[in-house]
């Protein structure tokens, strides 16, 4: 009896495991064909394992954006200075990639762990008329502060829950390795759509 | 049978948790620091203090033979499986190898562990279940008045004296400085202490570009050092914490945990 209900239990745990994994696979962009064939470089900033969130409510780890490079933006949804700006630079961006810009990821990930939930983060898509294939992250205090140590961007919450923080957009290549940054709201973005397209085949 | 199996479920879930918890959390005494409100010297967009709950914090910093105990729970922290990305070439050069202290292991065993990263201090702490105190709270706790002072100094003085003098060329043993009144010891005059946010932006927000930035910082801070001496050490903590990165490895930079009071 016992050892029925420890096999019923182990299958029980295999099958929910599998469908976790199911459900974070389940991207459009899922690359886990790649994935499986090398490691992570080193200086692969997908080496965290934090558990992210995405505006669809699906759970994502950096790792599964593996395959194309990105163009990545920390901001907080309520800002009302710099983070439009640095959305609508990283639109830019986009735009000027042409066709080019779905061989890329392009990523927003909030500070504002409180107020930027997955619905949140859909409503700011709308507002600022992202196109789909954006990926807007939420995810929990612990992994924000680690990919803005490895980013290098500086935040800080003030007592009225909104954030000073450094403007950065940041290019990671194919396998998450940082490329290139720029700081600074309304930059010349030349090089950062040089730095991109030389990634891209 | 239901029940059963859930808490089977639960005990093989266990495993699946990145980091093992410790067993030890007995080990180290965690004092409470009382809540308050923080005022920091930098502007910010609110101009309000940032309030702080109580939390309990490590009464002393973590020491080399702690973190040993770590590194050998945890192989990918060990000295030369480390990722780059997470700890530089110094990390924990202070050791003779991945799990050995060297002849002095009995010395350094007491002393506080340097040479440690911010990912690895991050990783300890989540380790032992416990995290990094944030600037906030780990201002207030350093506020805390010293039992007593050699030469019965001022605590600014004191810092500003420590500040001053070179780096030891080998550390003292925790519990070698002073106690505060929260019954913390060494929070000044023995190693500087990673923070968990230790990145934050240390300038007016919203500026266009950061050299705007560090014009404005560099103002500020020229008057601030002119009129409050204790705002020149809290400066100097904040300039120090502002030029690091999360995987600087320096011989007079270690941790200590803290946790949240639920």
């Amino acid at each position: 009896m016992k050892n029925i209900l420890l096999l019923a239990s182990i299958a029980l745990l295999l099958g929910s495991c599998s469908d976790t994994n199911k459900n974070t696979d389940k991207k459009p962009d899922a690359t886990s064909v790649v994935q499986a064939q090398t490691a992570l470089p080193e200086a692969s900033i997908f080496n965290i394992t934090d558990t992210f969130t995405n505006q669809h409510k699906v759970p994502l780890q950096l790792t599964s954006l593996r395959g194309k490079p990105a163009v990545v933006g920390m901001i907080f949804s309520h800002c009302g200075y710099a983070c439009p700006r640095l959305t609508a630079d990283m639109k830019i961006i986009h735009d000027k990639l042409g066709p080019k810009a779905k061989e890329v990821n392009f990523l927003l990930v909030s500070f504002d762990v409180a107020r930027d939930t997955p619905a949140r983060l859909e409503a700011y898509a709308k507002e600022t008329e992202l196109t789909p294939d954006w990926i807007l992250l939420h995810g929990n205090e612990q992994a924000v502060r680690t990919l803005s140590v490895l980013l290098n961007v500086q935040y800080e919450k003030d007592a009225d829950g909104n954030f000073s923080h450094s403007n950065t957009i940041s290019v990671l290549d194919k396998d998450g390795v940082l490329a290139y940054q720029k700081e600074g709201l309304e930059a010349d973005h030349t090089e950062t759509i040089g730095t991109i397209e030389k990634m891209i085949p | 049978m239901k029940f059963l199996t859930t808490i089977l479920l639960f005990f093989l879930c266990l495993p699946a948790l990145a980091y093992p918890s410790s067993s030890e959390n007995a080990g180290k005494k965690m004092v409470v620091v009382p809540g308050g409100n923080y005022y920091s010297f930098l502007v910010t967009n609110s101009n309000k203090p940032i309030p702080v709950a109580a939390f309990l914090m490590d009464e002393t910093a973590v020491t080399n033979a702690e973190f040993l105990e770590f590194v050998k729970a945890n192989p990918s922290w060990q000295r030369s499986k480390v990722n780059r990305l997470f700890a530089d070439a110094n990390y924990l050069k202070q050791w003779a190898g991945d799990l050995d202290l060297g002849k002095d292991r009995q010395k350094l065993g007491n002393t506080p562990v340097v040479n440690v990263s911010w990912f690895a201090a991050e990783a300890y702490a989540k380790w032992k279940g416990k995290r990094l105190p944030t600037v906030a709270e780990w201002e207030l706790a350093g506020a805390g008045t010293p039992d007593k002072l050699k030469k019965n100094m001022s605590l600014t003085d004191y810092i500003l004296d420590w500040y001053n003098r070179p780096n030891a060329q080998q550390l003292p043993a925790t519990k070698t400085t002073y106690r505060n009144e929260y019954g913390l010891y060494d929070m000044h005059g023995l190693i500087w202490e990673w923070t968990f946010n230790f990145n934050s932006f240390i300038s007016k927000g919203d500026s266009r570009a950061t050299t705007e930035d560090e014009k404005k910082l560099f103002c500020a801070a020229g008057a601030m050092s002119v009129k409050d001496r204790k705002n020149y050490a809290a400066f100097l903590r904040f300039s120090y914490r502002g030029s690091l990165k999360g995987s600087y490895c320096i011989a007079n930079l270690g941790f200590r945990c803290a946790k949240s009071i639920k």
